[in-house]
């Protein structure tokens, strides 16, 4: 993500949280958080839950984000760059900590709240948060394709609509080292037909969360479940079809590894007196071993992202 | 709540969960917003176990998020943002880790571009000695940003989420300022039990081992394990290497700089921590590879066992662009009260060095009182009043010392320290001044003050806290800083080119040190080195060693650390110079037993660099 990239990101996380956005340009924006964007990126636990308790009226927070990359930031001087790292530290810490606003330096708007001052790059603190956020409130939804305007349709008809599950998935492939990748697919409720293009599809629909007027939904010829598994099929089976050689390599690397243990603990074994010291070698080669296995079975692992129950016109 | 890792996949949790014993509940259900249920359906993953996707593979499947999905059209809703929703898949693309082997921090990290070495060596790490390496670099090579940079990459690709990094208690702070600051990866300092809890922990080894912090860790797992100054543990029959080896672990790194293949058995042990096997069994390693304590055989086959877990980085490489150094010396004439004070000290540690024969301890001490002289009268003073303390009240050297007390009464002006102030004015900008003696700082930081220059110290002593401040005044306010000692890691100076020794330590290590301080990676200018040298003297000689003989000013002699350890075997330099000055009979022969030190020290690095 460059910096054009993170910053159109985070205007529409704002914008999606119904933070009020006080201004911007370029390079910057100052925003007034919405409640759901604060409780999940100011760190205020005991807060929020004051306020969930007693029904106060919330005071969120406000920040002043910047989207210059600190690379081009650097440019203004060596020197300068310097202390602004120096002066970025206490910032970074306390977020680490459980109490985020110690410490902190707030700089005063004039006669209005204070300020948090943040760089917003990609691999910064702050946009991993966004990105944390938007993966726990981005995760179910339900929606409806808006009705085609008026064609073939009367006024009395009504569109016929066909259920589909979409699910995205993320497919990680480890070992030592790891590889990822992504599936955007859905599968019809009615018919059991697999759309492996289906998130690329539906962003390109303009779509609503509220049932549109004239609207009729077909009955599903499959159970959530069942569409489920179906899908989760389809992708193993597409993935059993991939080429095995990184794991092949990493299960030699394994076995070499614990071959090497063998020949290492093997003989101090049997030469170790019976009883405690015998035991106490097993356990260790035991440990060594295990710790091999955690660092090199190559596995795989496929999971949902997030998925929803889409709604669009048509029959199948 | 903590912050997460940006790398924490969705599916891990569901994996860990099977092998790690998780003190706390998982921080991603904690985080999750009260009302909505985040919590995995375990029974379910239970019925379900992994399957094979291959004969060598098994496949998990992490279908929480559907699960919620099930809940939620139950219970109709509450549904998510659509914009959300396409959001999460938008981050996950970002972030996504595409391939096996391009190193992915590298575009993570904000306003730090690593030396192309440091990215090498991460690379080594990572695809060669997958994950277990000792890193060896020379001092000032950035060992800790190689650290860094191999942490940061298995944390962007979820293979690493807790890690603990193990380092003397002084490195504590600067190691979570360094990760969080270069790296962005939120790093804490142990102070309380419950930091333990944290992914990322930094704490001292000393900590570490202690009860009750000792039984939790070798009750937890950690995907990697860093540990700093490592040559700590190259016995195995102390704790601390009982305790590191007891930890569980996936990945691992030793950090040292001390040059370990000196010495066979604890370069073994070392290896045994990281990967036991490496090097053989106990016996098969001594019948291979060792032939006396420090002396190996099969070499080349030992250096391609040691290459393939052990990086060494070393100054002489090559690629490494460092800036031109250039020496003056500036010798100085003593005024005839401090030539006095020299002489009478002179005399005194002759006559002493017959009558203490065979005790090499007070010898030393002798020779001590000769290079303070040099320095400044406040250093010998203190010395001298010691002295005295140690001495009998009836013996007749207490009237001995008094006599050396009252020449140094009479001493009105240090030489030294007017030619520093002259030098620093000429430099106008700003300097380091290092000496040996804290007496001697003390000095100089009254009498730059009384001058009208601002100056700040510096000693081994400060604690962390003062001494990050002290860096800062020098950095911002003064024009002078006054050492006492070079080391104290990883401390950074190179916004100054300009050292002045005011007195010179024997160790040629320990000059370089000083150097090394300011002549490292990322200084852009020329550094310009001044030696003060009193005529006459035993620095005289001193310089003559360092400078004329071994020539270790202007350039970086490779692999001096292990050039003086060899020579060291024996017997320490400090100790064959001191004995050298009081065996000679005249500044003749002083001056060619110094030269054959010399010659000894350049055969080693020539015979060094042969192999």
């Amino acid at each position: 993500m460059n910096a054009k990239q993170v910053q159109r990101f985070v205007i529409s996380y704002l914008e999606a949280t119904g933070s009020s956005i006080i201004e911007k340009s370029p390079t910057h924006v100052t925003v007034k958080l919405s409640p759901e964007a604060d409780r999940a990126l100011t760190n205020r636990p005991y807060y929020w839950s004051f306020v969930d308790r007693t029904g106060a009226e919330p005071e969120t927070m406000t920040f002043r984000w910047s989207f210059v990359h600190p690379s081009e930031a650097e440019l203004s001087g060596p020197e300068a760059a310097r202390d602004g790292q120096a002066g970025a530290q206490p910032q970074v810490q306390p977020q680490a900590g459980t109490q985020p606003a110690a410490g902190m330096p707030m700089p005063l708007l004039q006669n209005g709240p204070r300020v948090i001052r943040d760089d917003v790059y990609f691999g910064s603190r702050r946009l991993d948060q966004i990105f944390e956020s938007v993966r726990q409130f981005g995760r179910c939804v339900t929606m409806f394709e808006e009705p085609p305007k008026r064609t073939g349709v009367g006024p009395l008809g009504s569109v016929p609509y066909t259920a589909w599950l979409g699910v995205n998935f993320k497919v990680g492939y480890e070992c030592d080292m790891k590889r990822e990748e992504l599936y955007g697919w859905g599968i019809s409720l009615a018919t059991g037909v697999i759309d492996e293009a289906f998130l690329e599809r539906v962003r390109e629909r303009r779509l609503t969360p509220k049932l549109p007027p004239n609207v009729h939904l077909l009955p599903n010829g499959l159970s959530l479940r069942k569409a489920m598994a179906q899908l989760e099929h389809a992708l193993e089976r597409k993935l059993k079809a991939a080429d095995f050689q990184w794991a092949a390599e990493a299960e030699e690397r394994r076995l070499d590894e614990l071959a090497r243990l063998e020949a290492y603990y093997r003989p101090m074994i049997d030469q170790a007196e019976e009883g405690e010291p015998k035991e106490a070698l097993r356990a260790r080669l035991k440990q060594r071993s295990e710790e091999i296995d955690w660092q090199y079975r190559p596995r795989v692992t496929m999971s949902v992202m997030n998925c929803g129950l889409f709604h669009l016109p048509g029959i199948g | 709540m903590p912050i997460q890792p940006a790398s924490q996949p969705s599916g891990t949790p569901a994996i860990q969960e099977d092998r790690l014993p998780q003190p706390a509940a998982e921080p991603d259900s904690a985080a999750s917003s009260g009302s909505r249920s985040e919590t995995p359906a375990a029974p379910d993953r239970a019925a379900q176990p992994a399957r094979k996707l291959h004969p060598l593979v098994d496949l998990h499947v992490d279908r929480s998020a559907f699960e919620e999905l099930e809940r939620r059209i139950e219970r109709n809703g509450p549904w998510d943002d659509w914009s959300l929703y396409q959001m999460a898949w938008e981050a996950e693309e970002a972030r996504r880790v595409a391939d096996f082997h391009e190193l992915q921090c590298l575009r993570l990290l904000p306003g730090f571009t690593p030396l192309p070495h440091q990215t090498e060596t991460a690379r080594r790490v990572l695809y060669e000695m997958r994950g277990r390496a000792i890193l060896a670099d020379e001092v000032g090579l950035g060992k800790t940003i190689e650290a860094g940079l191999v942490l940061k990459e298995y944390l962007v690709r979820g293979l690493v989420r807790r890690a603990l990094i193990l380092v003397p208690a002084s490195l504590v702070l600067q190691w979570v300022r360094e990760l969080n600051g270069k790296f962005g990866i939120p790093a804490v300092a142990h102070k309380k039990m419950y930091h333990w809890e944290h992914d990322i922990v930094v704490a001292s080894m000393d900590t570490a081992k202690r009860e009750p912090h000792r039984s939790f860790l070798h009750g937890s797992e950690y995907d990697m394990l860093i540990i700093d100054e490592a040559h700590k543990l190259k016995n195995k029959k102390t704790g601390n290497y009982q305790f590191v080896s007891d930890l569980r672990k996936k990945y691992c790194l030793l950090l040292t700089a001390t040059p370990v293949q000196n010495d066979l058995s604890e370069l073994y042990n070392l290896i045994t921590l990281l990967k036991p096997g490496q090097l053989g069994g106990e016996g098969e390693f001594a019948a291979n590879f060792v032939v006396g304590r420090r002396v190996a055989k099969n070499e080349d086959k030992l250096q391609e066992a040691l290459g393939q877990v052990m990086i060494r980085n070393r100054r002489s490489d090559g690629g490494l662009e460092f800036t031109k150094r250039t020496v003056t010396n500036v010798p100085l004439r003593l005024s005839p009260d401090e030539q006095a004070l020299y002489d009478g000290v002179t005399q005194y540690v002759r006559q002493h060095a017959q009558a203490e024969r065979g005790d090499l301890a007070s010898m030393l001490s002798l020779v001590t009182l000769q290079r303070e002289v040099c320095s400044s009268r406040d250093a010998v003073f203190l010395t001298l009043i010691n002295l005295s303390k140690k001495i009998p009240p009836d013996s007749p050297l207490h009237a001995r010392i008094w006599e050396l007390v009252e020449l140094i009464r009479s001493i009105q002006a240090n030489t030294k320290a007017e030619a520093t102030m002259k030098l620093v004015e000429n430099i106008g900008e700003k300097v380091i001044v290092f000496t040996e003696y804290r007496a001697t700082q003390e000095y100089l930081l009254r009498y730059f003050k009384e001058h009208g220059l601002s100056a700040v110290p510096y000693r081994g002593g400060m604690n962390r806290g003062k001494k990050d401040w002290m860096m800062d005044l020098f950095r911002r306010r003064a024009q002078v800083l006054v050492a006492t000692e070079a080391g104290g890691e990883g401390i950074n100076l190179q916004f100054c080119h300009h050292i002045v020794n005011f007195d010179l330590p024997w160790n040629p290590m320990r000059v370089e040190q000083r150097i090394g301080r300011v002549h490292r990676l990322g200084q852009t200018e020329d550094v310009r080195i001044f030696n003060l040298c009193t005529l006459g003297t035993i620095e005289e000689h001193i310089l003559h060693l360092l400078h004329e003989k071994i020539n270790m000013f202007e350039t970086v002699i490779g692999e001096l650390d292990e050039i003086v350890e060899r020579i060291e075997r024996e017997e320490s330099l400090e100790r064959r110079l001191a004995k050298m000055l009081l065996e000679s009979a005249d500044e003749r022969e002083l001056r060619s037993r110094i030269d054959g030190l010399g010659d000894a020290l350049l055969q080693t690095r020539n015979q060094r660099q042969r192999e």
